[in-house]
């Protein structure tokens, strides 16, 4: 705490005759030795293991430096994982945060039952995929409550097929993911001072203005992080995609590709390029997410003093 | 900044040039009966209210007397659990605040922080799917009104605190609502600024005559912004009128304790003549100016302002005089106040321009016509 006190002091000196006039902070580089455990942390748990996996998949056990990586570019039903994947981690995303941004809208502000409901839609995380899958399997397989009712209302003549497909996976990385979007957005959402709301509606805007103009827009950061918390984590499913999918055909992940190629085949050094491979996907994607929402409106979701 | 000093000749021309435009200004709101509970709490009963068009109306009161919760009704942000408001005959009562085309400037502002100063003042012009070109010029005027025409592309955050309370104002008035509530405006300003921004609305609202409630905890805010004063307190109005007919003749001890008279003591009716005689808890024997009718033995307050009390260096044993000692001494700039330990179970405030200080002894004087006698009301949530 000691190293805090020189930029406190620091902004309170300017601050009687400068208040109007923004000044960057001078950085105090005494303050980022306290970053030094955290530090410590990420080089043994992330950069180490990161630069050993690369190295890694950088040594095939035959061939030159890049021969992990050749082949599984040079391999059609390998390079299909990356569709594969995105297949089923872009709709499922999506999905989540169409559903959670109306529902956290709705819920900004307390209502009745409103720790029930939150509770309810905080169930799947609690589940873990495995139990997830497995429910599933019974419930929309062809002789599960969900088929057997539609064919006891006539809605349908044959058994949907919702298990063993991508739609299956699609639903259950929907069902699992939906807590940590939801929570995301609602956290963020109940931030926004409810008098922008109000002031927006005394200027005659009507509901869907309001969410539209006000809302929405000061939600962007928020959604920004929800979706590439839910885009990572389904980007590397593998038990629901095993379970719940065709694992030799459609749903054939790029995890999976990975986990084949080091405990099927054991080539780890292959496994770790396939990893890295999918390790540079993500962030790509990261990096283009994070970069479009700083380009939109990036602030205080607040207004004025409060 | 420099608000008064820059009154020139381009500023006056857009001041005509905000005034000449037809503002449609309503004739009458009237307001009936408006009531509204908090569970088991009332937070407003009854309030009547009648505003001319181009009024400038204050609902002053302490925390929790209901006033924001009354301009919150009125802007149609809570319903009503009774009662009625009218706008030149129309009850607006079921209608959504969307529609009401009323004003408003919050207490934080509320300013839209991703939308820049021009774009926040189009707001409600936009809503109203105004021409471009008209949007633009209504905007331009009234950020030259509020004399803020170089910040319009700034987002609110890079303001200071009284420039975005003006972008407020200016949001709420270019769309030239019916009318402009306003809701401790100047309560997160310093008190230089708050100044400033007093004779800014007190400008605007003379320029623009737009018909306002607005809402304080600030008797000189009040005093000095409105045409008339509705003193609340516990969600009930307790008294309706000018400024000076409230600072003057105040109706009760609240009113007058809450526009100044810090001084309180509850005392007993001793005689009753022409004016009234009270004894007070220590025995002291007063004479004030009655306020309601009294009879002998009535409990009553009798309440003085600090500038009423003399401070004399030695008693000359005349009507209402007895001594007492200074205790503490405030430097006020313009005068002191000091606090005086008397006969009195209470401490007496009182200013003066004269110099005391600690442990003088004084003779305090009440001049009769000075302290007036209310009848008793619950003293201990007087003050």
């Amino acid at each position: 705490m000691a190293g805090g006190r020189p930029i406190a002091r620091s902004s309170r000196e300017t601050a009687p005759w400068a208040a109007n006039i923004r000044r960057r902070p001078r950085t105090d580089w005494r303050i980022l030795l306290l970053l030094s455990p955290a530090l410590f942390l990420v080089l043994a748990l992330f950069i180490y293991p990161l630069f050993y996996g690369l190295r890694l998949s950088l040594s095939p056990d035959a061939g030159g430096l890049f021969t992990n990586y050749t082949d599984f570019f040079g391999d059609a039903r390998e390079r299909a994982t990356i569709g594969n994947t995105l297949r089923l981690a872009l709709p499922a995303t999506l999905i989540n945060l169409a559903l959670a941004i109306p529902l956290a809208y709705r819920m900004r502000r307390q209502i009745r039952g409103q720790r029930l409901i939150t509770g309810l839609f905080v169930i799947p995380m609690t589940l873990g995929t495995v139990l997830l899958a497995q429910g599933m399997l019974s419930f929309f397989g062809p002789r599960g409550w969900f088929n057997k009712t539609l064919l006891f209302l006539g809605i349908s003549d044959d058994p949907i097929r919702l298990v063993h497909n991508a739609t299956g996976v699609v639903i259950s990385l929907t069902i699992a993911e939906f807590p940590v979007v939801f929570l995301l957005l609602l956290g963020f959402v109940s931030g926004i001072d409810p008098n922008l709301e109000r002031a927006a509606q005394m200027l005659g805007a009507n509901a869907w203005q309001r969410f539209r103009r006000i809302i929405l827009p000061l939600m962007i950061p928020g959604i920004a992080t929800a979706f590439a918390l839910s885009f990572v984590a389904t980007f590397a499913v593998l038990p629901s995609a095993v379970m719940l999918g065709q694992p030799a055909g459609d749903t054939r992940v790029i995890a999976l590709a990975a986990w084949q190629a080091a405990y099927e085949r054991f080539d780890y050094s292959a496994g770790a390029a396939i990893a890295i491979i999918m390790a540079g996907i993500e962030l790509l994607v990261l990096v283009i997410v994070i970069g479009g929402q700083s380009r939109l409106y990036r602030g205080p979701a607040t207004g004025g003093k409060g | 900044m420099n608000a008064q000093a820059q009154i020139s000749g381009q500023e006056s021309s857009t001041l005509e040039a905000a005034t000449e435009r037809a503002i449609p200004r309503i004739e009458r709101l009237r307001i009936r009966g408006l009531t509204k509970r908090f569970g088991e709490m009332t937070a407003l009963q009854n309030f009547d209210l009648d505003v001319e068009g181009g009024e400038f109306i204050s609902l002053l009161g302490p925390s929790g007397c209901g006033k924001t919760t009354a301009l919150n009704c009125l802007a149609g942000l809570l319903e009503p659990d009774a009662g009625e408001i009218e706008l030149d005959g129309k009850s607006v009562v079921r209608t959504p605040p969307e529609r009401r085309r009323f004003g408003m400037v919050f207490q934080n502002y509320a300013l839209f922080p991703h939308l820049t100063v021009g774009r926040n003042v189009a707001f409600g012009l936009e809503m109203q799917r105004l021409p471009k070109a008209q949007v633009r010029e209504r905007v331009d005027r009234v950020l030259a009104l509020v004399r803020l025409q170089e910040q319009r592309d700034k987002h609110p955050a890079q303001l200071s605190g009284g420039q975005q309370q003006r972008i407020a104002i200016a949001r709420a008035i270019v769309t030239e609502p019916r009318l402009l509530l306003m809701d401790e405006p100047l309560s997160n300003l310093d008190a230089k600024l708050r100044q400033e921004m007093r004779t800014e609305i007190r400008r605007i609202h003379q320029a623009l005559g737009l018909t306002t409630i607005y809402v304080t905890h600030d008797q000189e805010e009040a005093l000095s912004l409105s045409d008339r004063i509705v003193l609340m307190r516990h969600g009930v109005i307790r008294q309706v009128g000018t400024p000076r007919e409230v600072y003057i003749e105040p109706a009760s001890a609240y009113a007058a304790n809450f526009l100044g008279a810090r001084n309180l003591l509850p005392v007993r009716i001793a005689a009753v003549a022409e004016d009234v005689q009270v004894e007070t808890r220590s025995g002291i024997v007063l004479r004030g100016t009655p306020r309601g009718s009294f009879s002998a033995g009535d409990e009553a307050i009798a309440s003085i302002r600090p500038e009423d009390v003399a401070l004399l260096a030695h008693g000359d044993g005349g009507d209402n005089t007895f001594p007492g000692a200074v205790v503490t001494v405030e430097f006020l700039g313009r005068g002191i106040e000091v606090s005086v330990r008397s006969g009195l179970a209470e401490e007496v405030v009182a200013r003066t321009d004269d110099l005391w200080r600690q442990g003088d002894s004084v003779a305090l004087r009440f001049p009769p016509e000075r302290l007036l006698v209310f009848p008793a009301e619950d003293p201990g949530e007087m003050v």
